[in-house]
């Protein structure tokens, strides 16, 4: 089965090949042996990939992960494996518990931009703000104020990032 | 480390009439001031809002007083409770740092009011130096360049006549203008009546005034600034130039010294005029001159800043000189640390400013946590910061979080040692400008010294975060995997019997 991560917004697929004996992952179609994996914790890091080194830091914040790697930073998610996301877990916003709708802030086709709050729910006598998860335009709002849903359903979907020009 | 290099004379330290130093500042700088005063030998006082009560300057202070505002800028604004928090812990002397109340006229003179002494200069030169039309006049009266202009007028024909004695290129504006109406460069004499009469009409059909004035163009302009040091009795020294061309919304993210393919000759003119401002002035403290240079080697006189400069590091490393020791001492008296004949340069001193922003967001301030910090470290490397694991980046304050500070044997050695420093500092949980600096000391056009304060915006698409090369992507890929317990437990900790049958699990 594959790990579907979201890197930097981008979403990938990994698939553990084999686990002895060393770790052998699949990402898109390439095969990688980790003879070193590391430790889980946070800090400095360093794995063996086909032999090789590789040297990173890595922190953990809520759910996701921040790297530094190669004089770059990267922001990590794993994707629940039920979920049906195709684009990057980035078109849509889901609900992170059961509750209700409080307010909807926006409407269908508003330009939205990444952490702007779309709608504020209740869930457990807390109020919370969704907000978008990337710059966009509205393409619809599932649950109307008043409404209730279930955990992981989807309230707000934004436009494909292929439409909008 | 920022004390390793100094080589100030072992002057009269131990007479140093402070027993204690209120630093009234925060963050970095205050820091900074802190590590002299340990050296020193002198106790420190911190000063701090609620918001930051348990933040690094505060615990690297001997006391700290909190001080209250309705925001924490606000707080740390207000110098009566600052003063009586100096007065109450027994200091003899505030610190001012940068920013805040560092070049603020009243400050400076309710703390000698209070009978305490402000690392500073006084409060008449403060005053005189913060109000640019005062300053340049008096810059211009010292035989400091200034940039010629004409003065408003609505008389065409000698508006021309004056304007051309000035040279070209020349910057046409309405005298009542704003938002480029009623602008236009003008390069030689021909087009000048012209030009001047078109000002003029948009001028009046913009603003109801059709009074226009003429100032020197400066084309790819560099902002040069000099550190200097004077005592107060007229006695002033340069520590040479700084170069801060580099610049973001108006304000600087990289910094060297000394600055590029300078002239030997130009240089050695721009350090004399600040020499000579500094001098007239009777100027006492650390401060720096600010310069504007054309590319044709004209030079004008921008702002003198009277205070501790965020870039003063770069001149610490090339000269050897502790500039918050040397303070500390001309404030007590003591003069100047050396004359300018034995004031030395070694190498060359690049700061990266590493700020809470979005490169790619048009440089807005970001939030978040500080979720890992790795520093490198090496003799040549100082990294300013006041930053603690978890700390919260917030918009109370300036979004600058550290200073990397970078010395080589020359220029070019100091640019790979900064980009090298750059790409193993990891400042997890906040987006920065860290690669984005690193992709402004790579540029090309960076390392041929072809800076002006334009940089940002010329080389805007060069200076984007390219794409991870696959194999980057893949490393990233895997190390972020790891680093996911699911992940983590499916690969190493499922038993034996298990593991070869491997995927769900519930």
């Amino acid at each position: 089965m594959a790990f579907k991560l979201v890197l930097d917004g981008t979403l990938h697929e990994i698939d553990i090949v084999r686990r002895r004996p060393h770790l052998v992952v699949r990402i898109d179609g390439c095969e990688h042996e980790v003879s070193v994996t590391g430790s889980y914790d946070d800090g400095r890091q360093a794995i063996e990939i086909a032999g090789s080194a590789v040297h990173f830091a890595r922190a953990h914040a809520a759910d996701r992960l921040l790297l530094r790697l190669d004089g770059r930073s990267f922001e990590a998610k794993l994707l629940d494996p039920r979920s049906e996301e195709t684009g990057g877990g980035q078109d849509s916003v889901r609900a992170p518990m059961p509750g209700a709708v409080v307010t909807v802030h926006k409407a269908v086709g508003d330009q939205v931009s990444r952490g702007e709050p779309l709608i504020t729910i209740e869930s457990m006598k807390l109020q919370t703000a969704l907000p978008a998860p990337r710059d966009g335009v509205i393409a619809a709002i599932l649950r109307s104020e008043g409404e209730v849903f279930d955990k992981d359903e989807i309230i707000v979907r934004l436009e494909d990032m292929a439409q909008e020009s | 480390m920022s004390s390793s290099h100094a080589t100030n004379p072992p002057a009269a330290a131990t007479s140093i009439p402070f027993k204690r130093i209120l630093v009234a500042n925060r963050g970095e700088i205050a820091c900074r001031v802190f590590r002299t005063l340990n050296a020193l030998g002198i106790a420190s006082v911190a000063i701090h809002h609620r918001v930051e009560a348990r933040a690094k300057h505060v615990r690297m202070a001997d006391q700290a007083v909190e001080i209250s505002g309705e925001t924490p800028v606000a707080a740390h604004l207000d110098g009566r409770q600052i003063i009586e928090a100096a007065l109450a812990t027994g200091a003899d002397a505030i610190h001012p740092g940068y920013g805040f109340l560092s070049e603020n006229a009243g400050f400076a003179k309710a703390v000698v009011a209070a009978g305490l002494t402000f690392i500073g200069p006084d409060a008449a030169t403060i005053a005189l130096m913060g109000d640019k039309i005062s300053a340049r006049n008096f810059a211009a009266a010292r035989g400091v360049p200034v940039a010629p202009s004409v003065m408003p007028t609505q008389d065409i024909d000698a508006f021309a006549r004056d304007a051309a004695a000035i040279g070209f290129p020349l910057l046409i504006k309405a005298a009542a203008g704003g938002g480029g109406k009623g602008m236009s460069i003008v390069r030689s004499a021909s087009e000048l009546t012209q030009a001047a009469r078109l000002a003029a009409s948009e001028a009046q059909r913009y603003f109801g005034d059709g009074r226009v004035y003429a100032e020197t163009y400066v084309e790819r302009p560099r902002h040069i600034e000099v550190q200097v040091l004077g005592d107060g009795q007229g006695n002033a020294i340069h520590l040479f130039e700084r170069e801060c061309s580099v610049q973001r919304r108006f304000q600087k993210i990289i910094e060297e010294a000394p600055a590029a393919n300078l002239a030997p000759e130009l240089r050695e003119a721009i350090c004399a005029a600040a020499v000579r401002l500094v001098a007239a002035a009777k100027y006492r403290n650390a401060g720096t001159v600010e310069f504007i240079l054309g590319a044709d080697g004209r030079f004008f006189f921008l702002e003198m800043n009277t205070r501790l400069q965020v870039e003063h590091p770069v001149t610490e490393m090339i000269t050897g000189l502790d500039l918050v020791r040397a303070q500390i001492e001309i404030a007590a008296g003591h003069g100047l640390p050396m004359a300018q004949g034995a004031v030395a340069q070694h190498g060359h001193a690049i700061e990266c400013r590493i700020c809470a922003e979005d490169p790619a967001r048009e440089f807005l301030p970001e939030t978040g946590a500080v979720r890992y910090l790795g520093v490198p470290e090496a003799e040549y490397l100082r990294f300013e910061n006041a930053l603690d694991p978890g700390q919260k980046i917030t918009t109370d304050f300036d979004p600058m979080l550290a200073k990397l500070v970078v010395h080589g044997p020359n220029r070019d050695a100091a640019i790979a040692r900064s980009i090298a420093a750059l790409k193993e500092l990891a400042l997890l949980g906040v987006t920065t400008n860290i690669d984005y600096l690193a992709r402004v000391l790579g540029h090309p056009a960076f390392r041929a010294g072809d800076l002006h304060t334009g940089f940002v915006a010329e080389h805007r698409e060069a200076l984007v975060i390219d794409q991870p090369t696959p194999d980057v992507l893949h490393q990233a890929l895997i190390a972020a995997a790891l680093g996911f317990r699911e992940f983590h437990d499916l690969a190493f900790s499922v038993p034996e019997p298990h593991a070869s049958i491997g995927q769900w699990r519930n």
